[in-house]
């Protein structure tokens, strides 16, 4: 594009300095310019304002207002009722929350720090069955002769006293012949016993003991 | 004085978000987000206020424009179809919520008496003097009245151009986005531009012609 006047030129001015003119038109310009004193001075004037336009400073939305749009914004998208309660009661409680579940964490540790510190210490020596109440068992039975009793089984109900001693039986099975009554006192006699516990204490109790007589062959 | 412009978030200029972000901030937008406008509002206030300043007589009205058209985007994002850009239909509905507010506040200025004292009449042609460490206070008053009377000129060029050249020249929009903006074809954009700078050249001569 060949431009006749300095008027035509000066009319592409504003789509020149913006850099949307064709390259055509950005030949004919810069050619032109180069040879008229005048359009080059008013190109300057054109930069020059587009550069006082570009400096002018940008006005900021102040704290307050960025704060208002904020909140004219939030009352907007809350406009029914039950936003509006919502909103408020979250206004109310979250600010209660930190210092309510800190509070609470608080309480926990401290119940637990002095739970702790009044547990009772563990014991060094032997436990204590932890059964309320224990039968009588037997430690050492003494040995007895069942060889008269012609393979029947002898079954015995013992009362032990709280120091593990058998104090008196009754014979619920078996034939009960004087001599085998008898043995079986000396066996009651010499026979150990862990008496009977209540609440970790010793008692007396009653154990069924049961006898017969093996034999093997050969 | 520096703690009066003490900033309390994040607020990028001149920036908004990418196109394929931009679908999902749409959508964040429609469903009603609360997050989506907190970041529209970090996004977009300072560039809108920057804009309706420049379209309306003082900063207070400013403040009240751009509250407006907060309203009117949240009330009217569900209608917005995306044949245009997210920013493009923004500020089509600052710029005309300011012309409307503008054309109101000149029938009020005409109809309703005001005392000489009013100090609102006096607000937006004082300068603002920015100084700063670097500069000595004369060159600091001499920058102010330099932008004060700049902006006068922009304010009194007509409304048609003074638009055009506010979105090309101060908020950097491309023809075509003027152009989408305002509703008007990139020609007219163009010889928009080309006129209301031509205008600013000539009302500005004297102070272009001693920055030369």
């Amino acid at each position: 594009m060949i431009f006749e006047s300095c008027s035509e030129i000066r009319a592409n001015f504003s789509d020149y300095i913006d850099g949307v003119c064709p390259a055509e038109t950005n030949h004919s310009i810069r050619y032109h310019l180069a040879h008229c004193v005048p359009c080059a001075a008013e190109l300057e004037r054109y930069e020059a304002l587009h550069s006082e336009l570009r400096r002018l400073s940008r006005q900021q939305v102040t704290p307050q207002l960025a704060l208002r749009l904020r909140v004219k914004v939030s009352q907007e998208l809350h406009r029914n009722f039950f936003q509006r309660l919502m909103v408020r009661l979250d206004n109310i409680f979250k600010p209660l929350l930190l210092p309510s579940v800190t509070g609470a964490l608080v309480s926990v540790v401290c119940i637990g720090l002095m739970l702790s510190s009044a547990a009772p210490r563990a014991s060094d020596g032997p436990d204590v069955p932890l059964d309320l109440v224990t039968p009588p068992r037997v430690q050492l039975l003494a040995p007895v002769n069942l060889d008269d009793t012609g393979g029947q089984p002898i079954v015995l109900v013992t009362h032990v006293n709280a120091e593990g001693r058998a104090t008196s039986y009754t014979i619920l099975s078996g034939q009960a012949t004087p001599s085998l009554i008898q043995r079986l006192d000396q066996m009651m006699y010499y026979s150990l016993f862990l008496p009977a516990t209540s609440f970790g204490q010793p008692t007396s109790g009653d154990v069924v003991l049961s006898f017969r007589r093996i034999t093997v062959r050969g | 004085m520096a703690d009066a412009f003490r900033s309390i978030g994040v607020a990028l200029d001149r920036t908004a978000p990418a196109v394929s972000d931009e679908a999902a901030l749409v959508a964040e937008l429609k469903a009603g987000s609360e997050e989506a406008f907190a970041y529209l509002l970090a996004v977009y206030q300072n560039p809108l206020f920057n804009l309706i300043s420049h379209m309306v007589a003082d900063q207070g009205d400013a403040a009240d424009v751009l509250q407006n058209v907060l309203l009117k985007i949240l009330r009217g994002i569900r209608q917005f179809n995306e044949r245009s850009s997210l920013k493009t239909w923004i500020y089509r509905i600052a710029v005309h919520e300011a012309s409307n507010y503008r054309r109101s506040w000149r029938r009020r200025l005409f109809h309703e008496p005001f005392s000489m004292d009013d100090e609102s009449l006096h607000l937006s042609s004082r300068p603002a003097i920015c100084s700063s460490d670097s500069e000595s206070p004369y060159s600091a008053y001499e920058q102010a009245e330099c932008q004060a009377e700049v902006k006068r000129a922009l304010a009194d060029l007509a409304e048609p151009y003074r638009a055009v050249v506010v979105l090309r020249e101060i908020e950097g929009l491309s023809y075509e986005e003027i152009g989408e903006v305002l509703g008007v074809a990139e020609g007219t954009v163009k010889s928009r531009l080309r006129r209301g700078r031509e205008t600013l050249k000539r009302k500005l001569a004297a102070r272009l012609s001693r920055s030369l």
